[in-house]
């Protein structure tokens, strides 16, 4: 440890930021674990352990980074506050995506299946779609080179897609016990949507930008 | 500014610092031994020399400055070795009070602030308590300066009071210089003594403080990894010896335990991490006047920066190594930091009083 001080390495920030990557690719890998429970028809005990590590460990490493954060603060000053409110957004907003793939277990764990459902297709692709948001939000904060045009707007026109969905089973006829399990995990969806697009804005443009010469 | 470049400034900043503190020699020696005798009869009581160190550490915010004027002083044989230990060990306690004014900050949020005054007068406890203990016992037995006098002895040999210091050749040309200047403005005599002492004086604070400034930014990031390593999982030992490191790295102690006050805080260190770190400090700002005893031409002087480093030491020892003495700053600091949590005014009148009013009534009476 005293040896850290003598060794190069990463600065406090790019450590935070490599960190964070690790972190959204935990909480694909909890969000997949959690909806192949959902929607395959294996057992949910079969992943439970998996996810429910996988989230203590996303949420060590928001409370550890978060202390990282402040000690970039107490030693270096204001310098990066813009880049340090930022950093301390994402890391919220990726341990709530991570709650949320835990709340899709949960509804696994209650009994819920999707497997037997006629739409599985659409629901599948629907999964592989977020999937891949995840994907691309790592390499937008391990790139530090902007969003890329139209990232947001895909994930604009997803939640939307998602809140159709839910607004669909709000007024369907079908039972409570078939439309309620799907509003609930299109509302735990939309939220992991809503929320990879806040990290990723969140890195990116920590504090509102405005036009210095207005 | 390029590192290699603040490298170059932070190495041409410490040849000056050591200029100033051959400059401040030089010109006390200027000085006829009556107006060295009316200066520095003062602090020939220990207690009075004792506050002096407070005050004039307080005044400067640095004990590395203030303890390289001391070793410059004691070069100059203006004050002698057992004059200048009571006023080092007074430069340990006036060096925290920097901490405890930026715990000051925090005074609007009583939690934040309970843990930020504790963090901060764990330091201020310790080095009362270490100087409670260590100063008597030196004044009787003289046993730190006695151990530091036999590591000098070691270091530079025992031929008399001169040594050929390696340092005090490269720096003695323009201390001439200087010396010339105020030949040619027409000062003589005590008056460009006392130039001499006032450029010297503000050539060790310029020059320290842009060390310190410039040696911040070339380590910052080997300074966070250090705080991030011992962030709730290190033992005090290596929280102690970052501490240490740190604290030499950047020449202030002040920098290092004032960097732990909003971490503390903010909860994000323990009292207890946060305390090992402060002793460290303590023992790597004695660097700053080993360095200073580089450019001096007595032995005395070096001894002096010796005894500064030797009193941390078993400071330490004393009251950090045995579990229950260890105990004893972490409890004053908690219950103090209750008080001042309820009372707020409480904490300021600690300030004023522990580091203005009672060394100025100590120097009142006693000198």
């Amino acid at each position: 440890m005293v040896l850290s001080f003598f060794r190069a390495g990463d600065s406090g920030l790019d450590h935070v930021v490599t960190r964070s990557v690790a972190m959204v690719n935990d909480a694909r890998h909890s969000f997949d674990l959690a909806c192949t429970a959902l929607m395959s028809g294996a057992d949910p005990q079969s992943v439970a352990d998996d996810v429910r590590e996988t989230d203590l460990r996303i949420n060590a490493n928001e409370q550890q980074l978060r202390g990282e954060l402040a000690v970039h603060i107490s030693v270096h000053g204001p310098n990066d506050i813009g880049e340090v409110i930022g950093l301390i957004l994402l890391l919220k907003k990726i341990e709530r995506v991570g709650d949320h793939a835990k709340n899709i277990l949960d509804l696994a764990e209650s009994g819920v299946s999707f497997s037997a459902e006629p739409d599985i297709d659409g629901l599948l692709e629907e999964r592989r779609i977020v999937s891949g948001f995840f994907a691309e939000a790592s390499e937008i904060l391990a790139e530090h080179d902007g969003i890329p045009e139209g990232f947001r707007d895909r994930l604009a026109a997803m939640t939307s897609q998602i809140q159709s969905r839910i607004d669909g089973y709000m007024t369907s006829d079908q039972p409570g016990h078939q439309v309620v399990p799907r509003a609930v995990y299109h509302r735990y969806l939309k939220r992991i949507v809503a929320n990879l697009n806040s990290a990723v804005l969140a890195a990116t443009e920590p504090v509102r930008v405005i036009d210095s010469t207005d | 500014m390029p590192t290699g470049a603040r490298a170059a400034l932070v190495v041409a900043l410490i040849y000056l610092f050591l200029v100033g503190v051959s400059s401040l020699e030089a010109g006390i020696k200027i000085m006829g031994a009556d107006t060295q005798e009316r200066l520095f009869s003062a602090v020939s009581n220990p207690i009075a020399g004792l506050c002096v160190g407070i005050l004039g550490t307080v005044l400067v915010q640095s004990s590395s400055a203030s303890t390289s004027v001391i070793v410059g002083l004691v070069a100059s044989g203006a004050l002698g070795v057992e004059q200048a230990v009571p006023m080092i060990m007074g430069a340990n306690i006036g060096t925290t009070v920097t901490n405890t004014l930026v715990s000051l900050g925090h005074v609007r949020q009583s939690a934040e602030f309970k843990r930020a005054f504790a963090a901060a007068t764990v330091h201020d406890f310790f080095n009362v308590l270490a100087v409670s203990i260590l100063l008597p016992i030196e004044l009787i037995f003289r046993p730190i300066s006695g151990i530091a006098k036999w590591v000098s002895e070691l270091l530079v040999g025992s031929g008399g009071t001169e040594w050929k210091s390696p340092v005090k050749k490269w720096v003695k040309e323009p201390v001439g210089w200087l010396k010339d200047i105020w030949d040619q403005l027409g000062a003589s005599g005590n008056v460009k003594g006392a130039l001499m002492v006032a450029t010297g004086l503000v050539i060790v604070l310029v020059a320290l403080a842009l060390v310190t400034k410039n040696m911040k930014a070339l380590v910052a990031a080997r300074i966070e990894r250090s705080l991030n390593a011992i962030l709730g999982k290190a033992g005090g030992l290596v929280a102690l010896v970052v501490g240490m490191v740190v604290t030499i790295a950047v020449q202030s102690s002040s920098i290092t335990t004032s960097i732990l006050i909003p971490l503390s805080a903010a909860g994000v260190l323990t009292l207890r991490n946060a305390y090992p770190v402060t002793l460290g400090a303590n023992v790597g700002t004695t660097i700053t006047a080993l360095l200073a005893a580089l450019a001096a031409s007595s032995s005395d002087s070096l001894t002096v920066a010796l005894t500064h480093t030797t009193f941390n030491v078993i400071g330490i020892f004393a009251l950090y190594v045995l579990p229950f003495a260890r105990e004893v700053p972490l409890v004053a600091a908690t219950a103090m930091a209750d008080i001042a949590v309820r009372r707020r005014v409480l904490a300021v009148c600690y300030v004023v009083g522990v580091f203005i009013v009672a060394p100025l009534i100590g120097v009142a009476i006693l000198r």
